[in-house]
């Protein structure tokens, strides 16, 4: 009875002892370090944003702003480690410490966000989605006003149904829909004919579009109906890990403010320490100052970033530019020089 | 004159053999061979003219070991080959007594040597299972599943038999709430509630989680096949080693049990392709199995919009192993049927 007792006592002391060393004022970001692998949580199944190329390798636009965080954890963004999440099995993964990150188109939104609600830790938006419209080209169709009294495809009982009812009513414009169970039979009754538009998240009319025949004879209006602004997160608890991940991503956006690229990185660098007087360059290069240390990551983490994915832009258009096969115009997701809403505070 | 009445009386007579007796047969008949001929030439036509294959010549390689890492595929494509070798001796070749023993223990250490290529471990590089996928990756997903669940499949059997009373309700509870539930209810509380069960910072790993959650479901599936396998086996035949002085093990172990495996064989081998084709439900749990990773391809650019494509050649990649697994339970059938010939002449 007594060996029954201290082995039982003993367990306890063993299993509770496990579960409190990963807690006590130790963050993610150590043992990521410690563990020299990142491993984060992706979808693998978005046209663009994460999907398996024919070399078995993930690629695409979330798959490169894992890249960014390792190349400035880690030194080398080949640490990494990938997993296909689903959207059920995501913010289990990322509570339960299975993903030390979670960049898989997720809608940043308060319930996510707050303590009682998921009880994430949002980086910056990587990318501002949100629900707009696709017609022919031939149909001479602009604006939202040229559809009153057309009908427009959409897929029933979801929020891109609600939405554009609301953008319609409240323009007090009228129009047809045509409900559809699901994405692609949208796109089916679109190309019939049945409607003059159809109507989904922009980077999916996207994806639609580079699979039809003719993309060029489809054009998305700039109209947005809805806000979805994706962001990578982390645990809610750990600020080391999530400043260390919002500056990473700052960084990106900052370094195409400034005109840095993956191909003259190292004549900034050049520039930079040759001359004293260009402070800010300096600082934000790691020259000067200890901003990496700040983090906790190395001075110059910015360089290794750009070195392995290029500033924002160059990630954006390898992913979703011109020359892709996903094209989605940028928009929003411009720096705010250019128009976009896209900008980070200053690296001091 | 006669001679042609002689033919249509002829041709009436075999039209009737294959089921047309009157106009109205002869015109459904007609009606739905030309729907089938339309059908059948307007699919093949797709298939050799219009479709276009690249989707899967081109990433081959992805179907079969999903993201294993390039330099080490030899290795999951290894397995597959040996088991691809076995299966077709099993099937091709008429095998003497030792021949015949030799291909049995190769069959059991499949499954070892299965895990050990796939996983490395001593002398080769450990793999995560994070990498593993693809065809490799359903079959190690079915093949241990049911190795694990069997046993614990012909224990439930045993037990629902059972004179003591509490094993008998413990085991019929357990088999009726694991058939009143659906699998995919146990595959999502397998993956998503256990890890939040477990302390921080432990993890058991996705490709485990996946497999006990099939083996605790599909065990009392067996466990139902084995029962009917065991009520079928005569009651005098129990009596009768009652009377030589058995115990109930033995009894179990050398009457009963034989017996009722060998009945119970073409429902397991229902199990187990119905098993194999389920593992498809761990796609909308992250797993990248057979169909988890054709949706990731399916979603690079390059090949966006190649859907059907893409599900015909699942179709035939699934069609494929399950036909061979129904034949190799088809060769066991047969070969133990022998044994049970004598059954019924008590």
């Amino acid at each position: 009875m007594r060996k029954l007792l201290s082995s039982i006592i003993g367990l306890t002391l063993l299993i509770s002892g496990c579960s409190s060393s990963n807690q006590i004022g130790k963050s993610r970001l150590d043992i990521i370090k410690q563990r020299n692998q990142l491993i984060c949580g992706v979808s693998g199944k978005i046209p663009g944003f994460s999907f398996l190329n024919t070399n078995g390798k993930y690629s695409g636009l979330d798959v490169d702003i894992c890249k960014a965080i390792s190349a400035a954890f880690l030194e080398s963004p080949n640490n990494i480690q990938l997993r296909p999440l689903t959207a059920a099995e995501r913010f289990t993964s990322l509570r339960t410490g299975e993903i030390d990150l979670l960049s898989r188109n997720t809608t940043f939104n308060l319930s996510r966000d707050s303590q009682k609600g998921n009880g994430l830790s949002f980086a910056p938006v990587v990318f501002h989605d949100g629900q707009g419209l696709m017609v022919k080209i031939n149909s001479g169709v602009k604006d939202l006003k040229d559809l009153s009294n057309k009908s427009i495809c959409v897929g029933s009982g979801t929020t891109t149904e609600q939405n554009i009812n609301d953008a319609f009513e409240e323009k007090s414009l009228k129009y047809t829909p045509i409900k559809y169970q699901d994405l692609n039979q949208v796109i089916a009754g679109y190309l019939q004919g049945r409607c003059a538009a159809m109507t989904s998240d922009r980077s999916q009319l996207a994806a639609a579009r580079s699979s039809f025949k003719n993309p060029g004879n489809h054009v998305i209006l700039d109209n947005i109906l809805s806000k979805e602004p994706l962001a990578p997160a982390t645990v809610g608890n750990d600020e080391r890990l999530a400043d260390a991940v919002r500056w990473v991503i700052y960084a990106l956006i900052e370094a195409e403010e400034k005109g840095i690229t993956q191909s003259n990185i190292n004549q900034k660098l050049d520039l930079a320490k040759d001359n004293k007087g260009m402070k800010p360059l300096r600082r934000f290069l790691g020259i000067e100052g200890d901003l990496g240390e700040k983090l906790g990551l190395a001075n110059d983490f910015v360089v290794k970033i750009i070195k392995t994915t290029g500033n924002y832009g160059e990630i954006y258009n390898r992913n979703l530019g011109p020359n892709s096969q996903v094209y989605i115009p940028r928009g929003l997701n411009q720096i705010s020089k250019q128009g976009g809403i896209l900008i980070s505070p200053p690296f001091n | 004159m006669k001679i042609i009445t002689k033919d249509i009386k002829f041709l009436l007579f075999k039209a009737r053999k294959i089921g047309i007796n009157n106009k109205t047969d002869l015109f459904i008949t007609f009606i739905l061979l030309v729907g089938v001929f339309a059908t059948l030439t307007n699919f093949l036509n797709w298939i050799f003219f219009h479709a276009n294959w690249e989707v899967v010549s081109r990433n081959l390689n992805l179907y079969i070991i999903g993201t294993y890492p390039k330099a080490l595929s030899w290795r999951p494509f290894l397995w597959i080959s040996i088991i691809i070798l076995l299966s077709f001796t099993t099937l091709l070749k008429k095998l003497n007594y030792i021949k015949k023993r030799f291909i049995y223990i190769c069959w059991l250490l499949i499954i070892p040597l299965g895990i050990y290529l796939l996983a490395g471990g001593i002398n080769i590089i450990p793999i995560s299972t994070n990498f593993w996928g693809g065809l490799s990756l359903t079959l190690i997903l079915t093949f241990i599943s049911i190795i694990i669940a069997l046993p614990i499949g012909i224990l439930l059997a045993l037990g629902r038999q059972s004179n003591l009373l509490i094993i008998k309700k413990i085991t019929s509870l357990y088999i009726d709430c694991m058939r009143s539930v659906p699998l995919i209810a146990i595959l999502f509380f397998g993956q998503l509630l256990t890890p939040l069960l477990l302390p921080v910072g432990m993890e058991i790993n996705r490709v485990i989680r996946a497999i006990f959650s099939f083996s605790i479901f599909v065990s009392a599936y067996i466990s139902e096949d084995i029962r009917g396998g065991l009520q079928s086996v005569p009651q005098n035949q129990i009596e009768a080693a009652k009377v030589l002085g058995l115990n109930k093990y033995q009894i179990n172990k050398f009457i009963v049990l034989p017996q009722a495996l060998i009945i119970a064989i073409p429902a397991l081998t229902n199990q187990a392709i119905g098993l194999l084709q389920n593992t498809s439900l761990m796609a909308i749990l992250g797993l990248v199995e057979l169909l988890g990773i054709s949706r990731s391809i399916l979603a690079n650019p390059q090949f966006i919009g190649s859907h059907l494509e893409v599900y015909v050649w699942l179709a035939l990649i699934y069609w494929l192993v399950c036909t061979i697994i129904a034949l190799l339970a088809k060769k066991i059938e047969r070969h133990f049927s022998k044994s049970l010939n004598f059954q019924g002449d008590l």
